[in-house]
């Protein structure tokens, strides 16, 4: 044997010098991990490391959370408090109270001369549970407008729609454990190991110890698609097509739960009236798939002791969003596989705290699953708060995806956004800077003094980032995890929750109101608040929850820790507790290619991105594994046009027109192209988002474009090295 | 509530998961190599020894210690999530531009029918370490414990040879830091039981480690070799696979590297080929890129050390040829040659020593004379050097009488010094000549490992040699003397049949070498194909022109003018064939990403200023 050195010398290995691990949870996607980020003995946050005892992801992180300690010292992090009296004028620095009087100021303002609605508030789904909840309490309680939302509808809102729609409330109805009992897993538009790696570690770990079978629907080939049992290669938009054919087989072939149906379901018979006109050889003309191959897996699904559904943003993110959901649950429904260990419809959730915005922010009603369309819910809150009901609209405003339309046209005058980046995460770029010059007040508030949508602001407010906060998050299995202050906030940035009892303070009604200092007295209005409720929280503490490493909603006083699924008792939220078999006819109104634009374009996240990389486009060992833009191609339609691999093209809409760095590679159809939508001034510049109409989230997924080689080369390849710098 | 570090096993968490422990495995005897998978046993002067990891003495009482251990990936599994490529660069502290670990990949089969075959690669702590043997610096140490491949960055001068012979792209030379430093089993986590970082992070089951040649739970193969793997017979490194689901025949890299995998029909394996798909098959001259790479110091170097040594020994050694003129053309001019030539060397030196990253421990270059042919290169040259320069200073002093050496020192003593040096120098320059082709020959560099090195070495050795005497003792005596001339063009003329007969066999053998090879050979042709052909003119021009001289002598009209030109086309010609040799080698590679370790982005990036930006993980230049 060969050693070199008989005499050798220490060995010298990085240390990092930790001296103190602190509990947290990640704040990126909404698998929920719980981390420890490692101190030195300067106090510096030096290290992320996985809870070995957690149960989400035991011990496990994804690249973005081994690097996550380095988000506090990021680059492009606000400082301080910036002002301005035009968008184009620039920015001086301010105080706290200078720029939170301004804001209040304006605000009401604004209120005064449009109306209290003419001022819009647009939040996130990244801040903490208890800072969402205060917010609500800001904008219904105290500002008053109506036209509050989340960014949410981005993402989640499919979800949300089709679960109240099916089930009476929203609220993921299953959990990671199921894959350990599940016999058949379906994954619908869900790319889990390049989406939610973690969450596709637990899989794995599942089929290690037991073989089912996984049947991925999605049009590209991704590594899920790959190391699935059986891949559908959908035809992009026609989800509810298939799901509706799959519920054809189940009811022609008699394979249906028939006493779940009656015991637990209404609208068995106008479902399966609708669903007869989807025949598989109907189906598979419009979904792309074959008649054998739907029957079969509706055979293998129904058939099996227990199945379940997963999404992700391939079913929310396309005109039937909604309706995919639902035919999801539809599918769950007539197999009787819902509330049960291994049956379920479980969307996985987009944002770390999506979760808690949905429960506790107000957005869409109010505080726990509470709708303004009921009167008994107004008045639960109006007294929990001490205000009068009158006060609460009795219909929720205007979503996301409608408040920008309206400023666009003069109704909203003035808007608040926190800690969400409309300039590069709404569709048609162009559209969104037309609309956001017409402000006559824009508020941002966000960690990042270079999010984009900071262009057209008039304040800035820095916020703190993540574990320089404490708080709660909700994950996609509806366990709330706690994130404890690891660090102080960056400069003179503070948390989002003293921003908004700081401003809270400035209006009169906010005087009136209890607005508590601290996260853990918030927490407490939410056990107050959620007592006896489906999501129940208030057998829940920060210390508790940090103990059991997240506790699954509900937990009731009673309860020593949280619950696993939710109507495991077949009762659902709506009056009558039963389910809704809802008949989803299909109506194509996706932007299909033609022949002035041949191609479909398919858009979506990679592993190393995150909300539009305000985040992770700043640290380089996530960065470089897709430092800028491109797009996948299929080297067959490239041949055509005369399109290298490495080079650039330009994508041509009906919206603009978007230049890119191309990868051949025949995971795409011929037809079909797929941009990452995390890059600014790229894919969003030709993307349609053609709104769903429950749930009024944009079709990110599907639209029609032209492609051509780029015009000069070396002209592409310069504007995009400029329009990356930073 | 936060608990401090518990200092004797600090990477163990709370509620550590059986993953992250090393496994007990079944261990055989030997490994598929023959080679005993126990490195020492536990008498040995080598075991129970603490590796003082950050100055921590303890020592692990880990059963397996002193067994071969080795990373197993199953290819089957990986979904090239990065977990544990970021789990490496986390721990490791790593920038953005260098990674211990990489994960690349190949794709093939058409939609939807398509396959991508991921693969995590980082340093597979050989059996026979090629870096460990070429490192002139001992800078390399396989440890008994676990046949850790370890490199030291503080004994490292940078010159990225361990870089150039390692086929899995394990070593990392970090332009700034000037030294190179790779994956280090994460030995400091083994001594606590534990599993490195990267295999403990993996998200797939795909990645893990542990004793070599031994399965882990649930997996089933052992394989030495995926698609895209280089031969195990180069280093017999301490991986194993698993890869049971069937590939497309055809599985291309979506890097830059114009190389494919085929698979053969009669074994199943992948064969690299010339993936012509990705290759522009005009002509180019490229001149900026073919005179200004990184390699120019290697350029400046070979060509001058190698004319240097040959008008050394064409000087010492020529009259035994029946060439006495060289020896006395030389002599005749004797100062102004030493000087020229010893000019001439330093120049070479040095701007090869300033091309280390660390030139100040240019002393370590000897270090490792007992494996490293770069090692024993640099030996020869330095004592050919010393040699040469004493046997001038001899020489010189002795011609010029300088502080009346003759006075001093009888002729007796001045004789043997003189001896003395010239052996020095000649065993010098044949150690050195013999160790430059040598340190050449390399495995994953199909282009150089073939005997048209050594060709071509000896044919630059003996035609610069001659020219130099020639030009500079014409120079010296400002006229041409046709003897001298004659019997240079002899020794030039069969230093260039030498060349082309190396350079023809060259061609053709490449073109049978069906992966890089062939593509250092398509390159040859198109890339740089307008200077390939310029330099096989000039070499046939001047073979013309040489066995004119030798055989019909120099005509006297134009006898200067004529002379000067073949002078300079013989120069231009080695120059460019010299530089062709440095920029027309493809190494065998791992395969890359898209953009993380593709060569082609990595180059784009900085040509468009992409790389200023640190966070694009490119280094400018």
């Amino acid at each position: 044997m060969l050693f070199g050195r008989n005499k050798k010398n220490p060995i010298k290995i990085a240390d990092k010098g930790v001296v103190e691990w602190k509990y947290t949870t990640c704040g990126y996607c909404s698998t929920g991990c719980s981390i420890e980020v490692g101190l030195d003995k300067a106090g510096e946050a030096v290290a992320s490391r996985g809870v070995g005892g957690a149960d989400v992801n035991r011990g496990k992180l994804c690249l973005k959370g081994i690097f996550e300690h380095e988000l506090f010292r990021s680059a492009g992090r606000g400082k301080t408090p910036l002002m301005r009296d035009r968008y184009f004028d620039d920015f001086k620095e301010a105080s706290w109270d200078t720029a939170l009087d301004k804001v209040a100021a304006e605000i009401s303002s604004i209120q005064q001369q449009h109306g209290p609605d003419a001022f819009a508030i647009v939040s996130t789904g990244q801040i903490m549970t208890e800072e969402f909840y205060t917010l609500g309490k800001l904008a219904r309680g105290v500002i008053g407008t109506n036209n509050y939302d989340g960014n949410t509808t981005l993402c989640m809102a499919s979800a949300v729609s089709g679960y109240k729609r099916s089930f009476g409330s929203d609220g993921p109805p299953g959990c990671y454990d199921d894959f350990e009992h599940t016999e058949c897993l379906l994954a619908i538009g869900s790319n889990l190991p390049e989406q939610h790696p973690v969450i596709y570690w637990r899989l794995k770990q599942a089929l290690e110890k037991r073989r089912f079978p996984v049947i991925v629907i999605d049009p590209r080939v991704t590594m899920f698609a790959q190391m699935a049992d059986m891949h559908l290669p959908i035809t992009p938009g026609t989800d509810v097509v298939l799901l509706n054919a799959l519920a054809h087989v189940i009811l022609d072939e008699g394979l249906e739960d028939r006493a779940y149906i009656e015991a637990h379901t209404d609208g068995a018979q106008e479902f399966a009236a609708l669903v007869a006109e989807y025949d598989p050889l109907t189906a598979s003309r419009i979904c792309g798939i074959d008649e054998d191959t739907i029957r079969n897996v509706a055979r293998i699904y129904a058939k099996s002791g227990s199945a379940m559904t997963i999404w992700t943003m391939g079913i929310n993110q396309s005109t039937h969003g909604s309706d995919g959901v639902v035919g999801i649950n539809n599918l769950n429904l007539i197999t009787g596989n819902i509330g049960k260990p291994g049956g379920t419809s479980l969307s996985i959730t987009g944002q770390c705290n999506a979760m808690g915005t949905r429960e506790w922010s107000s957005c869409s009603g109010l505080p726990g699953y509470r709708l303004l369309e009921k009167q008994q819910d107004r008045k639960d809150i109006a007294d929990f708060w001490g205000i009068d009901e009158e006060f609460f609209p009795k219909k929720r405003g205007l979503f996301q995806t409608d408040i920008f339309p309206a400023i666009e046209t003069g109704q909203i005058k003035g808007l608040w956004l926190i800690a969400t980046n409309p300039m590069t995460s709404m569709p048609n770029t162009a559209r969104i800077r037309k609309t956001l010059e017409k402000l006559d007040f824009l508020v941002v508030q966000d960690a990042y003094a270079d999010v984009e949508t900071n262009e057209y602001s008039h304040v800035y407010l820095p916020a703190a980032i993540w574990a320089e906060k404490e708080g709660c998050f909700t994950n996609t299995e509806r366990r709330v995890n706690l994130i404890s202050n690891v660090v102080k906030p960056y400069e003179n940035s503070k948390a989002d929750l003293w921003i908004f009892n700081q401003l809270a303070k400035r209006f009169e009604q906010g005087r009136k109101i209890r607005f508590p200092e601290s996260a853990s007295a918030v927490f407490d209005e939410l056990r107050h608040l959620s007592k006896g409720r489906m999501l129940d929280y208030s057998g829940m503490s920060h210390q508790k929850i940090k103990a059991q490493r997240g506790i699954q909603w509900p937990c009731s006083e009673a309860d020593e820790t949280g619950t696993a699924r939710l109507y495991t008792d077949g009762k659902f939220q709506h009056e009558n507790a039963k389910a809704r078999l809802i008949a989803l006819p299909f109506v194509d109104n996706n932007e299909r290619p033609d022949e002035d634009y041949p191609f479909w374009l398919n858009t979506g996240r990679v592993v190393e991105h995150f909300h539009t990389r305000t985040r992770t486009g700043k640290l380089g060992n996530l960065n470089k594994f897709s430092p800028t833009p491109y797009m996948e191609m299929n080297p067959d339609a490239a041949r055509e046009l005369g399109i290298h691999h490495g080079g650039y093209a330009r994508l041509t809409s009906r919206r603009g027109d978007a230049v890119v760095m191309v990868q051949l590679t025949h995971r795409v159809a011929p037809n079909s192209v797929f941009i990452p939508f995390h890059f600014h001034e790229c894919v969003n510049r030709i993307s349609l988002g053609l709104l769903d109409p429950h749930s009024r989230q944009p079709a990110f997924k599907q639209a029609a474009v032209k492609i051509e080689a780029a015009a000069s080369q070396a002209v592409a390849a310069k504007n995009n090295a400029t329009s990356r710098t930073y | 509530m936060s608990e401090t570090i518990k200092p004797e096993k600090y990477f163990l968490r709370d509620d550590e998961q059986s993953y992250a422990f090393l496994a007990d495995a079944i261990v055989p005897e030997k490994n598929c190599y023959g080679k005993e998978i126990q490195l020492v046993d536990e008498n040995n002067q080598l075991a129970g020894k603490s590796l003082h990891i950050n100055g921590d003495s303890s020592v692990s009482d880990y059963a397996d210690r002193y067994k071969q251990h080795g990373f197993y990936f199953n290819a089957d599994n990986c979904i090239s999530c990065h977990a544990c490529e970021s789990a490496c660069s986390e721990k490791n502290d790593l920038p953005a531009h260098l990674a211990y670990r990489a994960v690349g990949y190949l794709e093939g089969g058409s939609y939807p029918s398509y396959s991508r075959l991921n693969i995590s690669m980082a340093c597979n702590h050989c059996d026979d370490p090629v870096c460990l043997k070429g490192c002139p610096t001992r800078a390399y140490t396989k440890f008994a414990e676990y046949g850790a491949v370890l490199q030291d960055p503080d004994i490292c001068f940078g010159c990225g040879y361990c870089t150039w012979v390692c086929p899995y792209n394990a070593p990392q030379l970090d332009m700034t830091k000037g030294h190179v430093h790779k994956c280090n089993m994460c030995v400091d986590r083994l001594e606590q039981g534990l599993k490195p970082a990267c295999a403990a992070a993996c998200l797939a089951g795909a990645l893990d480690f542990g004793v070599t040649e031994t399965t882990p739970e649930n997996r089933q193969q052992l394989k030495t070799q995926i698609p895209g793997f280089p031969s195990p017979d180069i280093t017999h490194p301490n991986i194993r696979f698993q890869q049971t689901k069937s590939l497309p025949n055809e599985m291309r890299r979506t890097d830059s590297v114009a190389v494919k995998y085929q698979r053969s029909g009669s074994s199943g394996e992948y064969q690299a080929e010339l993936d012509i798909s990705k290759a522009d098959s005009a002509k180019y001259w490229n001149l900026k890129k073919l005179l200004s790479s990184h390699e120019n110091a290697h350029i400046i170097f070979t060509l001058s050390s190698q004319a240097v040594i040959g008008a050394f020994l064409l000087y010492m050694l020529a009259p035994l040829l029946g060439l006495e003129k060289i020896s006395s053309g030389f002599n005749q001019a004797f100062l102004e040659i030493f000087i020229s030539l010893f000019a001439l060397f330093s120049l070479g030196m040095i701007k090869l020593n300033l091309h280390l990253g660390k030139p100040q421990r240019f002393y370590r270059g000897f270090n490792n004379w007992r494996l490293s042919p770069l090692s024993r290169e640099i030996a020869g040259v330095s004592l050919f050097f010393i040699g040469f320069a004493g046997f001038g200073l001899v020489t010189v002093f002795e011609q010029y009488n300088i502080l009346a050496i003759q006075q001093v020192l009888n002729s007796k003593v001045l004789r043997v010094l003189s001896m003395l040096t010239a052996v020095l120098a000649i065993s010098g320059a044949v150690i050195g000549l013999y160790y430059m082709i040598k340190l050449y020959l390399i495995p994953t560099r199909p282009y150089w490992n073939h005997w048209q090195t050594a060709s071509s070495f000896v044919s630059t050795t003996l035609v610069l040699g001659a020219v130099s005497i020639v030009l500079v003792s014409s120079l010296a005596s400002r006229q041409i003397e046709p003897a001298l001339i004659h019997q240079a063009a002899i020794v030039a003329l069969c230093g260039l049949l030498l060349e082309a007969a190396g350079l023809i066999v060259h061609a053709r053998d490449l073109k049978k070498n069906k992966g890089e090879g062939a593509l250092s050979h398509f390159e040859q042709t198109t890339r740089f194909g307008n200077a390939y052909v310029l330099r096989n003119l000039l070499l046939a021009l001047n073979t013309v022109g040489l066995s004119i001289i030798v055989f019909a002598g120099l005509t006297e009209n134009y006898a200067v003018l004529t002379a000067l030109l073949l002078m300079a086309s013989i120069f231009i010609s080695a120059l460019i064939g010299r530089a062709l040799f440095y920029v027309l080698v493809v190494p065998t590679s791992m395969p890359g990403a898209f953009f993380w370790r593709n060569k082609g982005f990595q180059q784009h990036a900085r040509e468009t200023g992409l790389a200023k930006m640190q966070q694009v993980g490119v280094l400018p230049d």
